[in-house]
């Protein structure tokens, strides 16, 4: 049975791992991605995912660093990486592919020019190609922010998530920048309704705070739940919480022992 | 030495890293000479199949694999490079393979099963009982979870053919084999200790 996964997020500035408050408050400094990545991998999590926020931080937009990063990486590490943070054009995506990423999340360009999803697509098929959707919620209503948070495009966040699979996407990662490092727990009531009306895999992003929270999002039916505070600033390892998913029933790997 | 082959689609670098990792040699051909010198061959691949198919022809690597797939040449296709061996691929059309293996490629599920896909994330990779075939002979307790993500799946003529499957919707087969050519719809490249395991099998197998 496909299980779901369990996705360790890395935020990246100026080369080290970072976590922030809602994108923008609290920023604390977690380490080095490569180490901290093997480290991961000894526990045997499913996938990671690396974003580079310096992109939409300043000026210099571009994958050259993230690049270093991924090459450096995926020389000792053996499972999927999704990357992401500037991906602006096809040919930055054939760099991330070419260093050793699966999988390349695209957001601000996407919904600047939607198409650009499917020249994406048909250029490296869909499930190379993640849509990455950041959104605010207010109330009973969600909005979809790009450029790290800074900019209102002004849709709905399934709304576009739509469009985005039938423009190609082959995955769908749903961001709650109100959620952000407030360990409050995910949106279950918009994962839901993801998960009935999409047709590829739909990843949470945003909000564990504990292995309840993580426990929601999964029944909720999403296909994989990401997890960056939970890890990096607690006592709960990738372990652990699939250890606890695991015997609250869920499909999820049992750990395995690294060859080290 | 471990050939991969590089045809302009496929995750060379993954793939050489982790031979690298298990203390391998690889290098990447690209032409049919290369290839013709070549004594164990990965053919590596992602994105889609008339694409993959035509970059194959136009740098003329279709009758020099073919030719070292009948020396008995230990031949192994990854996920694309796994489809790529059948007759033919229903996707986006029918599209000619290279026949290395009899059978077909067909997608994944149907419009009416709602199933998601791709096929993406860790699967159990159900291993064929009797005879287990080598290069899957090393794997602890003779199942485990592996990674895959594609959204088409290899039908082959003779069940065999078929030395694993794996259930998503309906049972597929996730792994074939016809003497010294073997395919895997899985990537062993990103499937941790298992993954490198079948790997290590692969280069250790002599047919």
């Amino acid at each position: 049975m496909l299980k779901q996964r369990i996705i360790p997020k890395f935020l990246i500035e100026d080369g080290r791992l970072i976590k922030y408050r809602q994108f923008h408050n609290s920023p604390r400094e977690a380490g080095n991605p490569v180490s901290t990545a093997k480290v991961y991998d000894s526990y045997g999590v499913d996938e990671l995912m690396l974003l580079d926020i310096n992109s939409d931080r300043s000026e210099d937009h571009g994958v050259g660093r993230l690049i270093g990063i991924i090459d450096k990486m995926c020389e000792e590490i053996f499972m999927p990486v999704t990357v992401g943070g500037g991906v602006r054009t096809l040919d930055d995506i054939t760099a991330l592919l070419r260093a050793g990423a699966d999988k390349v999340a695209i957001n601000t360009a996407a919904v600047d020019d939607p198409t650009f999803i499917s020249a994406a697509a048909n250029r490296f098929g869909s499930q190379c190609i993640v849509v990455s959707i950041d959104y605010r919620e207010q109330d009973e209503s969600r909005t979809v922010w790009t450029a790290s948070g800074t900019r209102n495009a002004g849709r709905e966040p399934l709304e576009w998530a739509r469009e985005a699979v039938s423009r190609g996407a082959g995955e769908i990662v749903l961001t709650s920048i109100s959620r952000d490092g407030m360990a409050c727990g995910y949106d279950h009531e918009l994962l839901e309704r993801a998960v009935r009306d999409l047709r590829v895999p739909v990843v949470a992003s945003s909000g564990a705070g504990s292995l309840e929270h993580c426990r929601q999002a999964l029944a909720s039916g999403v296909s994989a739940i990401t997890i960056s505070s939970l890890f990096f600033f607690s006592d709960h390892s990738p372990i652990k919480v699939r250890s606890y998913l695991k015997g609250q029933g869920f499909s999820v790997r049992a750990s395995s022992s690294s060859r080290n | 030495m471990i050939s991969i082959v590089d045809y302009g689609m496929g995750n060379l670098r993954s793939v050489a890293n982790a031979l690298t990792y298990i203390g391998e040699t690889p290098i990447i051909v690209s032409s049919p000479q290369e290839i013709m010198a070549a004594d164990r061959i990965i053919l590596p691949g992602v994105g889609a199949f008339a694409d993959a198919m035509t970059q194959l022809v136009q740098r003329e690597l279709v009758v020099s694999l073919k030719k070292r797939a009948q020396d008995g040449i230990p031949i192994l296709g990854i996920c694309l490079g796994m489809q790529l061996l059948a007759d033919c691929s229903m996707e986006g059309g029918v599209h000619e393979g290279l026949g290395l293996i009899s059978g077909k490629v067909c997608r994944l599920g149907s419009e009416e099963s709602g199933l998601v896909v791709p096929h993406m994330g860790w699967n159990e990779l159900l291993v064929s009982g009797v005879g287990t075939h080598p290069i899957l002979s090393k794997l602890r307790n003779g199942s485990c979870d592996v990674y895959f993500v594609h959204s088409y799946h290899f039908i082959p003529e003779h069940p065999n053919h078929v030395l694993a499957r794996c259930e998503y919707g309906h049972q597929f087969v996730a792994a074939v084999g016809e003497s010294n050519v073997i395919g895997l719809q899985f990537h062993p490249e990103k499937s941790q200790d298992n993954g490198l395991e079948i790997l290590e099998s692969f280069c250790d197998w002599n047919p």
